[in-house]
């Protein structure tokens, strides 16, 4: 029943990654560049869950991405799965879910994780990467900002009042 | 450090997602543009989503804006009934020179058979990866929708075409800008005829126009020429901002494509090919 509820949770917040995506290319499509509202998911449940759970959603995540871009089909579901099993593996081993330790952390995730995606890219597609006007550089540090964000908002709601 | 049964079991799953992923890569790669069974699949089950969530937002933006744009309508308003004055005697003058070219009934017959074949589309949605390669459409098969069909923005400047794949109610579109595209066609001045091709960065690039070609003049408008059985003739495409020659066979030659980004929120599919009609 448990792990039935943690499944709805996700799927519901990868939902809500994919509305989110959906929106911000609708406002302005260069936000994609900055902001892949499918890394923070990754990310988060990774970090909760463990590297199994972060393969397997790392893959689904990767593979919708995929599925909605002009592309390689499997290139981001490449670079997420690799994301998804980083996140949960190093997590379990060290604490990382301090602010500014969470903020370095997913830092050094998402730069890994679009380095792995543009390497592929470029290694695939043989052309070179669109970077929006270098926007897709502050990628990482948007997830980042985001994620830590969220970790600690997380931790507030859990966190019961005294 | 050893790994423990655990451990190993999460790298195996790993291990197999990342070969799972590998062999979509390797499948894909030969197929080019055209999309697997399964990428299709995530598509049409996902598809529908974005395009509820999109029809709610413009819903909402529609409702704020009605509420708090009544001041500036009456304004536009204005503005709007001189811009119809101006067309009704564009459209006048132009049905007249027509006129002198096709009888009445032939005009008739024609231009019903063109706003048949005219579907006017929503963009919801844009490429993850890059958005100058492809956007969403909330047309699909349901509404006649079927790849290959020629794309226009709402000034009628060509935009792309409809690939594959296409779900019941909506579709993807690659814009002339994805470096993989290719569209013939010809300049207005010197009729100077190329491949036109995007850079994946907003612009597009004229090909395969060798160095001793005369003519081509930066600032001369381009239109399709009908040539690739793709786009209908005619159809006003961009305009050449730099021609180059730089020792190599071809020039270079960039283009500015007419259709604005910013500006598609609303595009036509041409459902038919125009000149069946004509």
């Amino acid at each position: 029943m448990a792990n039935i509820k943690e499944i709805l949770k996700t799927a519901a917040a990868t939902l809500a990654a994919f509305v989110l995506y959906s929106l911000l290319g609708k406002i302005d499509p260069s936000l994609l560049l900055v902001l892949n509202t499918f890394s923070l998911v990754v990310i988060f449940f990774s970090m909760l869950k463990g590297e199994l759970f972060g393969v397997l959603l790392g893959a689904l995540c990767g593979l919708l991405q995929d599925s909605f871009s002009l592309g390689v089909f499997g290139v981001a579901g490449l670079s997420k799965t690799l994301l998804g099993f980083a996140a949960g593996y190093v997590s379990r081993k060290m604490n990382v879910f301090p602010f500014f330790r969470n903020f370095i952390f997913i830092f050094i995730l998402a730069t890994g994780e679009l380095a792995v995606w543009a390497f592929l890219y470029t290694l695939v597609f043989s052309k070179n990467l669109i970077t929006g006007n270098a926007l897709i550089f502050f990628q990482p540090l948007a997830t980042a900002v985001l994620g830590s964000l969220i970790f600690a908002l997380a931790r507030r709601l859990k966190t019961p009042q005294t | 450090m050893p790994f423990s049964l655990r451990e190993r079991k999460n790298v195996i799953v790993m291990a197999v997602l990342v070969f799972f992923n590998l062999f979509l890569i390797s499948i894909q790669v030969p197929l080019g543009s055209e999309h697997t069974l399964f990428n299709k699949i995530i598509f049409s089950v996902f598809s529908p989503v974005q395009r509820a969530v999109v029809s709610a937002a413009a819903a909402v933006s529609e409702t704020w804006n009605g509420f708090f744009g009544l001041r500036g309508a009456r304004v536009e308003n204005q503005k709007l009934k001189e811009d119809i004055f101006f067309l009704r005697q564009e459209n006048l003058l132009l049905l007249d020179k027509l006129k002198f070219l096709q009888g009445d009934k032939m005009i008739q017959d024609n231009l019903a058979a063109i706003r048949k074949t005219v579907l006017s589309a929503r963009v919801i949605g844009v490429d993850a990866s890059n958005y100058y390669k492809s956007i969403v459409i909330n047309r699909g098969g349901a509404d006649g929708v079927k790849a290959n069909m020629a794309v226009c923005d709402k000034y009628g400047n060509l935009v792309g075409r409809v690939i594959e794949p296409v779900a019941l109610k909506e579709a993807k579109v690659q814009l002339i800008t994805d470096e993989d595209s290719g569209v013939s066609v010809i300049s207005g001045t010197d009729k100077v005829v190329g491949l036109l091709s995007g850079d994946s960065r907003g612009g597009c690039r004229i090909r395969y126009v060798v160095t001793t070609t005369l003519g081509g003049q930066e600032g001369e408008d381009l239109f399709t020429t009908g040539y690739d059985k793709l786009f209908p003739p005619g159809i006003r495409v961009g305009k050449i901002t730099v021609i180059k020659t730089d020792g190599s066979f071809f020039k270079t030659i960039q283009v500015q494509p007419f259709f604005s980004y910013g500006d598609l929120d609303q595009v036509a599919v041409l459902k038919e090919r125009f000149e069946d009609l004509f």
